[in-house]
């Protein structure tokens, strides 16, 4: 009889306490993100919609056509179309396709990526209305200058060099973004290394920080090369990039 | 400013625009039916006697008018009051898109539901399947009525709905859902349905028996059935509200008062009088104890009653898809929702009149203090004699004491409903076979104990 009231006690305070637990909890401050108002604070490996990013701070496109997502998807959502360039010889993108409805957002392609072009941005709203509208193209998928900024900031990842251009082709520069990184395909002559690339690759292991200098000090070789080849000389053009991208890679890893 | 504070303040903005919306429009519709068109049909020159019955028939349908209006409204602020408190206990925000931070929520969700298309499952009982909710429905607009006359003070519209036997009469109506309950589980051709619809059936015998008794409580203290006199006699303060043993504390609160106050002569009064009752302290703390746990096990066989949390066994979304209500969509779904809102409405509004004073004041003098300011107030409005005139609108539209004790008694019922929202919060649901154990091992022997205690204990304080 007393062990049955000394339960029924027992068992009554443990609910008085369970509600003054749950009435507390009305003095909380409500943990409810009102998402279309305000966007949920996602963090930087977020793996939403994938995007091809721009060099933040020279703005010309960092895909080089490896094909390295496009070998690796699982789902095989990504469609590059890339040729040779007639003039330089060289990879040049002319599409990129990638299909969202078929993408699992596993992210590898954003693994391989030897520039860390194709990245999985924070956005992850693209309901649509017909299936064909999730297949981004090129022009889609390019992230700005502004975009590309804020998510490698966000993904703390190393700024990219930026690439020398061959030739003052501002109308091209974009549409055959490949030139200077495909180089490393082949093997790179190291004789035919200018002295003022040999400068630049000097300051190069501390310039990650400061990739501005670094533009500065390679943009008048990269200059001068052009007005020396202007058409015919594409082989002299090749090695000199080649050698900005052989000091690129191990910066990157140190870095 | 904590944003919890901020909510707090947006669910009671809620919380009072709801209920002025409720009370306003009840109020204004019992004025409209058994003040002004009498007044009307008096000044409108028709024949004395066709101009009496006319005002008859309208003030006896005053009650009627009141609870068709009360209940459509009342439940939509419930279920809204039900989903914000929630979010405020486990720490989100509720609905807050349809309207001015969600204040039209529940009002969308009745049209929808009004517009939805009403199936009849394939093989279910057309008939019974269509009565169920009325069944379960009519016994909760029936059962409110003589709580009405309680809760207006005894107002002279109302005064038609009180029974001498009010209490027992309401819990005999209050037995009737389970039927509508069983009804529609069986009718819906489909065996959750079933399964919830006798564990209801179950859940409400057992724990009506529980619930009765601790009525009968309170009814075995007041010495009546009639709500009104319940309510009447709790009116002096706190003390005298039967959770508190009725008044049987109040003795000795008088010596420490008349003690403090120094008035030798009242203290010898009292003191003879304890004389004569040696035992009375005593039987009176045991008696407050009594009263306080049968205010529990009324709290608690309500619950079960209403089938609320943790006695929601009859439609435990895990085990049976959603119980007797399965198969119900469109309208019979929205009177189902609505009975059931409702009659914890009813239970939490017969809880606060039979044990917590109904429409009276904690605190002696200031129910009597409000009437006087109001009444000084309305007498100064100029033209109060003449017929039609401001003065006297405002006169037959706002009655002092109804306006006072309509006000506590929708602190308390709104307290109480408040508390059971809380328990939803907080209780996980019982097992069915814990749930039966429960309340015939445990409640029903403790109440019987408890009668009789009280029975004896009522003779010594």
């Amino acid at each position: 009889m007393f062990g049955l009231v000394g339960r029924a006690v027992e068992s009554l305070y443990y609910v008085c306490v369970g509600l003054w637990t749950v009435a507390k909890h009305t003095g909380r401050a409500p943990i409810t993100k009102e998402f279309p108002d305000t966007m949920p604070d996602l963090p930087g490996a977020f793996r939403g919609r994938l995007a091809l990013a721009v060099n933040p701070e020279t703005s010309e496109h960092l895909c080089i056509s490896c094909r390295q997502c496009e070998r690796v998807c699982p789902d095989k959502c990504i469609d590059i179309t890339a040729h040779k360039s007639p003039e330089t010889g060289k990879l040049e993108l002319i599409d990129f396709k990638i299909d969202h409805g078929l993408c699992m957002f596993c992210g590898l392609c954003t693994e391989v990526c030897p520039t860390t072009c194709i990245i999985n941005t924070n956005d992850f709203e693209m309901s649509d209305y017909s299936r064909e509208a999730l297949i981004y193209d090129l022009k889609k998928l390019t992230l700005t200058q502004d975009e590309s900024a804020h998510y490698f900031s966000k993904k703390y990842l190393p700024i990219p060099k930026p690439k020398p251009k061959p030739a003052p082709k501002p109308a091209a520069a974009a549409a055959k973004p490949a030139d200077g990184v495909a180089a490393p395909a082949k093997p790179a002559p190291p004789a035919a290394k200018p002295a003022e690339g040999a400068a630049a690759a000097k300051s190069a292991p501390a310039a990650t920080d400061k990739p501005a200098g670094d533009a500065a000090a390679t943009k008048p070789t990269a200059e001068k090369k052009a007005d020396d080849s202007k058409d015919s000389e594409k082989e002299k053009a090749a090695p000199e990039p080649s050698a900005a991208e052989g000091k690129a890679e191990p910066d990157k890893t140190e870095g | 400013m904590n944003p919890a504070v901020f909510e707090i303040g947006k669910f009671a903005r809620l919380t009072v625009i709801w209920l002025s919306i409720i009370f306003g429009a009840v109020w204004a519709a019992c004025w409209a039916v058994g003040v002004f068109a009498p007044a009307l049909i008096n000044a409108s020159g028709m024949p004395t006697e066709t101009a009496s019955l006319a005002s008859e028939v309208l003030r006896a349908l005053v009650p009627v008018v009141a609870v068709a209006v009360f209940i459509p409204i009342n439940a939509m602020f419930m279920v809204l009051c039900e989903r914000r408190a929630l979010a405020l206990f486990t720490v989100r925000k509720g609905p807050n898109r349809v309207g001015p931070d969600g204040l039209l929520q529940t009002a969308a969700d009745a049209v929808k539901l009004l517009f939805k298309e009403d199936i009849t499952p394939h093989g279910a009982d057309a008939v019974m399947f269509t009565a169920a909710p009325i069944i379960f429905f009519a016994p909760s607009i029936i059962g409110v009525l003589p709580l009405l006359a309680a809760a207006s003070g005894n107002h002279e519209l109302f005064r038609s709905v009180n029974l001498p036997t009010g209490i027992f009469y309401v819990l005999a109506i209050a037995s009737i859902p389970v039927v509508g309950i069983v009804m529609g589980g069986w009718a819906s051709n489909n065996k959750y349905s079933l399964v919830g619809a006798l564990r209801s059936a179950a859940q409400a015998i057992s724990y009506e028996i529980p619930l009765v008794l601790s009525i009968v409580a309170v009814c075995l203290m007041a010495g009546t059935l009639d709500v009104v006199k319940i309510a009447d006699q709790q009116k002096d303060s706190l003390l005298s509200w039967n959770i508190f043993g009725g008044g049987a504390l109040l003795p000795y609160v008088n010596l420490v008062v008349a003690g403090l106050q120094g008035n030798n002569e009242q203290v010898q009064a009292i003191m003879q009088h304890f004389q004569a009752q040696p035992l009375g302290p005593f039987a009176a703390v045991l008696m407050v104890v009594c009263c306080i746990i049968f205010f529990g096990i009324y709290i608690t066989g309500a619950c079960a009653e209403v089938n609320r949390i943790p006695f929601d066994l009859p439609e435990a979304e895990s085990e049976l898809v959603s119980g007797y209500n399965t198969e119900y969509s469109g309208i019979k779904f929205a009177i189902f929702f609505l009975a059931e809102f409702t009659n914890l409405f009813v239970v939490c509004s017969i809880a606060s009149i039979m044990f917590l004073g109904g429409g009276h004041a904690p605190l002696p003098g200031l129910e009597q203090g409000f009437t006087e300011m109001l009444g000084g107030i309305l007498k100064q409005l100029p033209g109060s004699k003449e017929i039609f005139s401001p003065g006297w609108l405002i006169n037959s539209l706002v009655n002092p004491s109804t306006v006072s004790q309509a006000f506590w008694i929708i602190l308390k019922t709104y307290s109480l409903v408040i508390f059971a929202i809380l328990i939803r919060a907080t209780l996980p649901r019982f097992r069915i076979d814990q749930l039966m154990a429960f309340g015939w091992k445990r409640l029903i022997p403790l109440s019987l104990i408890l009668l009789i205690a009280l029975t004896y204990l009522r003779e010594l304080v």
